[in-house]
């Protein structure tokens, strides 16, 4: 009975509140208002609605966050003492008044009502404050979804309020289901299960309500945005298992099963919030007006809030995804960092602790290649791959950089040192059987503790890596410069090699060309190169090779190219340097045997030089002008005497023409190739460097001693040349020989 | 075991206690120099079965005949750093000097030929070297012979009235018996000493070390081994595009002398006049033109100088060179047209790089030698043919000559035989000058040579009888 007086008392009150409220606002010319005009019937019936009805405010049902929000705006308005004043009554409001339901609304109430002041101290106030429109317009009737309403409830127990009806009928007009029941799909399908209603449609490849289900057009597009992260979801589940159960058959990779675990901890994160959502989605959505402590519940509003961030993360995911698919090792984690690179600092985060894990095991096998040429990578995901080669051809082919396998966030600079620093170590292990390299290592370890602690780098920290790599690059590199220089004498082979096949050491080229000439016009076949050898050693004897180190004589060799019928010995005779592991590095067979086709050019450059002191021997002066033909008729001896000096003149021509190419030979290709490459090999940081040098070195002969392609025709003639001097000089000597056997019968008469 | 670098065995052999013996004989007719290197530091250093002194040790009295007669010579690959005047006589020794030759020559493994060092003016270098380069050249006609001439000093008068026929003599057999004779000219040496040196008054031993130094630095490219010139007739064969003309001068820059014989003793007050300067492989090309530099008179050098030609040079650059400063040097020599070459077939500067000794210490980083056939040399000669035209007129001293079998019974065809000899050397020389040196001497040289003073004759070395 006191409940049925009270409701009456209330309409009452209103009516006289509305009153009161419409009097303040008349103008004051106006007749006094009459409750049974239509006017204030409207503006109590709208008053009406507005207090049956329930417009939750755009904030959190939070008492406290509410107090707070007061408190700091207090604060910032250097109103500390009122803010601290405020904290106390509100504390205590919180702790004793337990009989008011809506702690919340009631503080709301009083922002609100503070703010409004504010707002009217600043502007005159013409109508009232407290119902502003009150007087002009009739509200229009509210249609349920729309002017922006951001949750509707109803409130069970004001069922009988007019608008409320309205709106309750309005929505059960429209949705066949209840929301909870979308909510929980919704939930469902975000786990990738369906729901009741909420179905995969596996055409589409998205979780739908299907059209049968009437449900308002709204929700439908909610529903279908929200279930977007079911597809998503789908995806990145059905990648993960499906390379966990690839693995360890098929080849994953490191990068793979990382990568996989990484997504999977992501998930799991996932299923975390989704098991509180489902919590919240048992409590019923409250309607208008559910009292405040039911503010966990689930609507699909709340939903769409709960679930962008996971939506986002689940597209980036079921995008790497996709784009992972068919990639492994360096690659992946290169198409992963491709998605990094992204303003939003969530999303980077997020990928950044993702690629993280992922290229773990990626830069482990950097550490273990930079410090210990350990190539460990059974799966082939390293940017760096080996192939079993000979040890002569490991530094240049054992190992490369697999480019598909190389991320993109480590510079190809980078990707080359590294690649080289590892190269170094299993070029000192294999071909110098050396060990000193541990211990450069280990100095790079112990020099830098933070870089060196296992896995103590990775992703996002190239410069660390650089670092290492760099200070890791710098003492292997050293130290096998070391060995190549210190131990294997690489510059004392370079000179032996400049003095034995390019014909440096000339007393030796000499005797050598003295003893071997005769034998060397012989035809090709018939010579014995067992003989040639001893001829060899005999020259090494007599000349100053014989002071050369044992092991360098010891390399070199008489060869024999292969012969075709007709050729001499001349065309077929060749000096040959073993250079020998590890220096077979440099003098590859393919240098070698540039070096053997400028060996032979100056060897037979030799021989023609060496033909025309021949020559010149036989037409020395006191050969010639000791001997008088005085006992010739006058005719017979002009035309010998003019016979004589045109060979003469055409031999200081010749002579002046060879000399010259060998002056060219010496001066501007061999000494000066050979000055260059010493001060290139003075500065050469690694065997890389090494190699470029004595490149360069042998590349500027061959194309300066006229052996290159652009100068084939002027070799070709050349060697036409070279065979006149030759044929000149048998002439000659055939001349002289007459010559003194004429002056031989003669002086016997 | 390598020391230095160099090649030891050029020169020298190892003795059973592994020290170096010059592969060198040491001959003279008279006791006196000999014996002062008997008695110096280096009495250890030859081998002495190699050492040949006259028993009666009475000299050639600088007679070429006594010298010739008495038969004789020195050197055999050289000695350097040694370079006294011997000699000595008598065919009647010619066997023993000839196995002394002969022994050295079958030891050494692969014989290039020979050096001899002597002076053409006296009795002993002259007479007995000419009797040595006759024989080596009929003995080992295959092998080179190399001299290094002294020519006398014309500036002061001679104690040695009849230099001018003994240096005629000498000459014949230069020209004909010698495979390149290396002229040093007493004359320059001294101006050189003097003048370069500021010695006001140098000493024999002072211009020995001028000759030592030029022989020295001749051979290094012998005993350095590199890519060229590693072998004596490679060195000359360029030198001496035409047989008769292998008379060579030489050049040296920048020049120092030692006071002491001995190194390591180098007495500071004698580098006082050797001001250091800076050696460039460009500057020493230069200076190495300079006619103040070449050790051959200078009135041989400046005669008709502006038809002068060079018909070879070498360039024996020694210390730390670069060889891009090579070519950049002779482009620039060749740019200033600093160097007049021969017309009648191809000439250059040639350079050959070596090692300077480490042993020798040398306050200049480069230095150089030239060695240069150049038609100038021909004045020398010329000035020999008039000193002995003007004696032989007067029939001077003749008497001396005729004591001995060459020139006995009056017979003086010997004289006319050289001196045709030389003066169709000195032709040689001048058609050397003209382009058509080619064709000279096949037509009437009288359409083709503008005289030289004395009447052109015929130019043919065999118009000798």
């Amino acid at each position: 009975m006191e409940e049925e007086e009270d409701q009456q008392k209330l309409p009452d009150l209103v009516k006289e509140l509305v009153h009161r409220l419409l009097s303040q606002n008349l103008p004051s010319n106006s007749p006094p208002l009459n409750p049974n005009s239509p006017e204030f019937r409207n503006s109590l019936r709208y008053a009406l609605r507005i207090l049956s009805s329930r417009l939750t405010p755009s904030v959190a049902p939070d008492a406290a966050a509410i107090a707070d929000s007061i408190k700091r705006r207090l604060a910032t308005h250097a109103r500390s003492a009122d803010a601290l004043s405020f904290a106390d009554l509100f504390s205590k409001f919180a702790s004793k008044a337990q009989s008011v339901n809506n702690k919340w609304a009631v503080i709301y109430l009083l922002k609100i009502i503070s703010e409004d002041r504010h707002k009217t101290a600043a502007i005159p106030a013409t109508t009232t404050p407290l119902l502003p429109n009150l007087a002009f317009s009739q509200p229009a009737s509210n249609n349920g979804w729309s002017n922006g309403v951001l949750l509707v409830s109803k409130d069970p127990e004001n069922r009988r309020e007019v608008a409320f009806r309205e709106f309750v009928n309005l929505v059960k007009e429209e949705n066949e289901v209840l929301e909870e029941v979308i909510v929980r799909d919704v939930l469902y399908a975000c786990q990738g299960v369906d729901g009741r209603f909420v179905k995969f449609e596996s055409d589409s490849k998205r979780y739908v309500i299907p059209d049968s289900v009437r449900v308002p057009r709204a929700t439908r597009s909610m529903v279908h945005n929200l279930c977007e992260l079911g597809g998503l979801f789908r995806k990145v589940s059905g990648y993960i298992s499906q390379s966990m159960d690839r693995f360890p058959n098929e080849d994953v990779g490191t990068v793979g099963q990382a990568f996989c675990s990484a997504l999977q901890d992501e998930l799991s994160e996932y299923y975390k919030l989704l098991a509180v959502l489902e919590a919240q989605a048992s409590n019923p959505i409250p309607l208008v007006s559910e009292s405040a402590s039911s503010g966990n519940y689930l609507s699909l509003r709340r939903l769409a809030v709960w679930l962008a961030e996971p939506m986002v993360k689940m597209r980036l995911m079921a995008d790497l995804v996709e784009k992972c698919r068919v990639l492994r090792g360096g690659a992946m984690a290169g198409a992963i960092h491709l998605h990094a690179q992204h303003g939003d600092p969530m999303v980077h985060e997020f990928m950044r602790r993702l690629l993280q894990r992922v290229c773990s095991s990626l830069f482990e096998m950097v550490r273990r290649w930079v410090l210990e040429g350990e190539l460990e990578d059974i799966f082939s995901e390293f940017f760096i791959v080996g192939q079993p080669v000979k040890a002569e051809s490991l530094w240049r082919e054992g190992y490369r950089l697999h480019h598909a396998m190389l991320p993109s966030f480590i510079p190809p600079s980078l990707a080359q040192r590294i690649l080289r620093t590892g190269k170094s170590i299993n070029f000192l292990r294999v071909c110098c059987e050396d060990r000193g390299w541990a211990d450069a290592a280990t100095e790079v370890i112990t020099d830098n503790e933070v870089t060196a602690r296992r896995g103590g780098f990775g992703y996002g920290e190239t410069d660390t890596l650089e670092l290492l790599v760099d200070k890791a690059a710098k003492r292997i590199d050293k130290h096998l410069l070391d060995v190549i220089f210190k131990r294997y004498k690489f510059k004392e082979h370079c000179l032996a090699i400049k003095q034995y096949l390019l014909l440096g050491q000339g007393d030796f080229v000499q005797y050598l060309m003295d003893i071997v000439g005769p034998d060397l016009s012989e035809p090709a076949n018939t010579i014995s190169s067992f003989k040639l050898s001893g001829l060899l050693e005999t020259a090494i004897r007599a000349s100053n090779a014989q002071y050369e180190d044992p092991d360098i004589l010891d390399r070199l060799r008489v060869k024999m190219m292969p012969h075709e019928s007709g050729d001499r010995g001349w065309d077929v005779f060749s000096l040959e340097y073993d250079a020998r592991v590890p220096l077979d590095t440099v003098f590859t067979e393919s240098v070698m045997a540039r070096y053997l086709r400028i060996f032979n050019f100056l060897w037979k450059l030799k021989r023609v030089e060496h033909a025309l002191t021949g020559a010149w021997k036989t037409m020395k002066p006191n050969c010639i002008t000791s001997n008088s033909f005085t006992r010739l008729q006058h005719a017979v001896k002009m035309q010998l005497v003019s016979t004589l000096r045109r060979c003469q003149v055409l031999w200081v021509e010749i002579n002046h023409f060879i000399s010259n190419l060998q002056y060219y030979i010496m001066f501007e290709v061999l000494e000066i190739s050979w000055s260059n490459f010493l001060a290139e090999i003075e500065v050469a940081k690694d065997l890389d460097d090494l190699l470029a040098a004595h490149e360069k070195y042998l590349h500027s002969i061959v194309e300066k001693s006229l052996l290159g392609d652009l100068s084939q025709s002027l070799y070709k003639s050349l060697l036409v040349i070279f065979d006149l001097i030759l044929r000149f000089r048998s002439r000659a000597d055939r001349l002289y020989e007459g010559i003194h056997e004429l002056q031989a019968r003669y002086s016997s008469f | 075991m390598l020391q230095g670098g160099d090649r030891k065995d050029v020169f020298f052999y190892q003795a059973d206690d592994q020290h170096y013996i010059p592969r060198a004989l040491l001959i003279d007719l008279e006791p006196r120099v000999i014996n002062g290197i008997q008695n110096s530091d280096y009495r250890n250093l030859y081998n002495h079965e190699n050492i040949f002194v006259s028993d009666h040790g009475g000299g050639a009295g600088n007679n070429w005949a006594s010298g010739y007669d008495q038969s004789t010579t020195e050197i055999i690959l050289t000695a350097f750093k040694h370079l006294e005047d011997l000699g000595m006589q008598g065919q009647h020794v010619e066997e023993e000097i000839m196995d002394m030759i002969d022994r050295e020559a079958d030891g050494s493994d692969s014989l290039e030929g020979f050096v001899l060092c002597h002076s053409i003016a006296g009795g002993t270098g002259s007479g007995m070297g000419s009797y040595l380069l006759e024989t080596l050249n009929d003995r080992y006609s295959k092998k080179l012979v190399q001299t290094y001439s002294v020519f006398p000093n014309q500036m002061e008068t001679s104690d040695v009235v009849v230099q001018p026929y003994n240096s005629l003599l000498t000459l014949k057999r230069l020209t004909l018996n010698a495979d390149c004779v290396v002229v040093l000219d007493n004359t320059a040496l001294n101006r050189i000493a003097v003048e370069r040196l500021h010695l006001s008054n140098p000493t024999f031993a002072q211009t020995n070390s001028l000759v030592s130094t030029v022989m020295s630095a001749s051979t290094t490219t012998l005993r350095y081994p590199g890519y060229m010139n590693n072998d004596l007739v490679g060195l000359l064969a360029s030198l001496i595009p035409t047989p008769r003309c292998h008379f060579l001068m030489t050049g040296y820059t920048p020049l120092t002398v030692e006071r002491q014989r001995n190194i390591e003793k180098i007495d500071d007050t004698s580098l006082q006049a050797n001001v250091i300067r800076k050696t460039t492989v460009l500057d020493v090309m230069r200076r190495l033109l300079q006619a103040k530099n070449i050790m051959v008179s200078s009135y041989a050098r400046t005669k008709d100088a502006s038809q002068a030609k060079y018909i070879s040079i070498l360039n024996i650059i020694q210390g730390e060179v670069d060889p891009t400063q090579v070519h950049e040097s002779l482009q620039r020599i060749r740019e200033r047209k600093l160097v007049n070459f021969i017309e009648w077939g191809p000439a250059s500067i040639q350079v050959a790089l070596s090692r300077k000794s480490p042993y020798v210490q040398t306050a200049h980083r480069v230095s150089g030698l030239m060695l240069a056939s150049h038609t100038s040399i021909r004045h020398l000669f010329s000035k020999t043919l008039s000193q002995y035209e003007k004696l032989r007129k007067k029939q001077a001293f003749i008497d001396a000559y005729r004591k001995f079998p060459m020139f006995a019974d009056n017979d003086l065809s010997e004289f006319d035989e050289s001196r045709d000899i030389i003066e169709s050397l000195v032709d040689e020389y001048k058609a050397c000058e003209s382009p058509d040196y080619i064709k000279w001497g096949m037509e009437d040289p009288n359409n083709m040579l503008t005289g030289e003073g004395n009447a052109a004759g015929s130019l043919d070395p065999n118009s000798v009888a």
